[in-house]
């Protein structure tokens, strides 16, 4: 695999979920990044490239900041020449782990554990430049995850699954959630108190009121509850009474 | 509060779009999370204090969302461009409640078309079934920006939607000072539900939630602080 071959399949794992769909997920968005991996294969064995190129957009899911290990993997058994069906399973095999590991990472640890942390900057007079910071820092994160991605895939191939075992994934995944309650902890009472700031202490006690009958809610609510919805609802109940009494 | 120019407009337009596509799509570098967008349409709308202030009160519920694999969640990017739209130049708390009110309606509108982006993604692999299974790399890529492409039109025609919102609610705004102040207050208290709610259904009951009372508690010291 060369070098371009390599820098082309990691920009395109930044739109990995292009073609997101119900049944392939991210099939598509796989096949296309594996594209430029899969080049060498064409001239030196062209059966094998078009059934690896069939194999590249299939079903497959994860989350996409880690599915450069799966890439990588994937591409390298391939061109080890590694019997289709084995490649199928590593496939499927895949999926869940790096669906898992990386959801709790990211979507549950990292995102808000930064985004918290952007809100607490702005509401200690950062401003725009808390902003700027939380780009910085999750974008410095997730492009490094992913070239840390794609070379530890190529590298490891079949054997992927130790590696990320090995790694130091599932210790990040584990420390950053608690990191991430905190964050979110210390947001909240800064982030009601700059809100509120300038309204009359009548209005604050509705604020309070709707924030924990919001929070009883999504506790005992059941299903139908959410967040959206209940502001839907409280919106347009106080907008449609407020024109009528006001 | 001076009119949107027509530049003005159409750059918010463009940024919704890009908002819209960073979602799901690409890059995801977080430009859809509410407090990037909103602060970026804050500095387009020349009203960087409404951008962040939208920003940061959509953000809270945008910490409730999980946006993972086949849920379906609100889409509260372009919403939050839209909510900007719609208050800047107004003075703070004036307008907060029609804003959110607008930004609600688009996220849940957005988290449809998300889905039903996904049934034609679905649709046009079935139109390639034979190229695919042919091994076909032109019908791969064919795909790929297929569904790029589509999911930009949903966020443009998404965000054209929720600008034209923000121009109806800048021209009819609620007149009635203690109606926008009730409005104000229940946006606020909903979104500080919303991120309670969540944070706390994401503590569950192991160490993340003794961590999560730490911040509170470090929060509410902070705030007492700030006075």
């Amino acid at each position: 695999m060369t070098a371009p071959g390599r820098v082309r399949a990691f920009l395109r794992l930044f739109a990995i979920q292009g073609d997101w769909n119900y049944e392939r997920m991210l099939g598509v968005g796989m096949g296309y990044a594996a594209e430029p991996l899969l080049d060498e294969l064409r001239t030196r064995d062209p059966v094998r490239h078009t059934a690896a190129v069939v194999r590249s957009a299939e079903f497959f899911n994860c989350n996409p900041n880690l599915a450069g290990l799966a890439l990588g993997a994937l591409a390298r058994a391939e061109r080890d020449g590694v019997p289709g069906e084995q490649v199928s399973r590593l496939r499927t095999a895949l999926c869940g782990p790096l669906g898992a590991i990386g959801d709790r990472l990211f979507w549950t640890g990292v995102v808000p554990a930064l985004s918290a942390l952007a809100i607490a900057a702005v509401v200690l007079g950062a401003g725009a430049w808390a902003i700027a910071g939380f780009l910085l820092a999750y974008n410095t994160l997730r492009v490094g995850t992913a070239w840390w991605s794609l070379r530890t895939g190529l590298r490891e191939g079949l054997q992927v699954g130790g590696a990320v075992g090995r790694s130091w994934l599932p210790r990040a995944a584990e420390r950053v959630g608690p990191m991430a309650g905190f964050a979110v902890g210390l947001a909240i009472p800064l982030a009601g108190r700059w809100l509120m700031q300038g309204l009359a202490p009548t209005v604050m006690a509705l604020v309070l009121f709707l924030a924990v009958g919001g929070v009883a809610l999504s506790r005992w609510g059941g299903t139908h509850y959410s967040a959206v919805r209940y502001a839907l609802v409280v919106l347009i109940l106080l907008a449609a009474g407020g024109m009528v009494m006001l | 509060m001076s009119p949107l120019d027509p530049t003005t407009l159409l750059l918010l337009l463009a940024w919704g779009t890009v908002v819209a596509l960073d979602l799901v799509s690409v890059p995801q570098a977080m430009y859809a999370r509410p407090v990037v967008a909103g602060t970026v349409a804050g500095l387009i709308a020349g009203d960087v204090t409404a951008g962040l202030q939208l920003g940061v009160l959509l953000e809270l519920f945008a910490l409730d969302v999980l946006p993972v694999g086949a849920a379906r969640y609100p889409d509260h990017g372009p919403a939050t461009v839209a909510a900007v739209a719609a208050a800047a130049g107004a003075p703070w708390p004036e307008r907060l409640g029609t804003a959110v009110l607008l930004a609600m309606l688009l996220a849940v509108l957005g988290g449809w078309s998300l889905q039903r982006l996904r049934y034609l993604n679905a649709a046009a692999l079935h139109g390639r079934a034979a190229a695919l299974a042919a091994g076909s790399e032109p019908g791969i890529r064919a795909l790929q920006w297929g569904g790029l492409g589509r999911d930009a039109v949903r966020g443009l025609l998404l965000t054209a939607l929720g600008l034209a919102g923000a121009l109806l609610l800048r021209a009819f705004p609620p007149v009635a000072p203690r109606l926008q102040a009730l409005l104000a207050a229940a946006a606020i208290g909903c979104a500080l539900a919303a991120v309670a709610g969540g944070a706390a259904r994401s503590a569950g009951r192991g160490p993340r939630l003794y961590w999560l009372v730490a911040g509170l508690a470090a929060g509410v010291m902070i705030a007492l602080r700030l006075g």
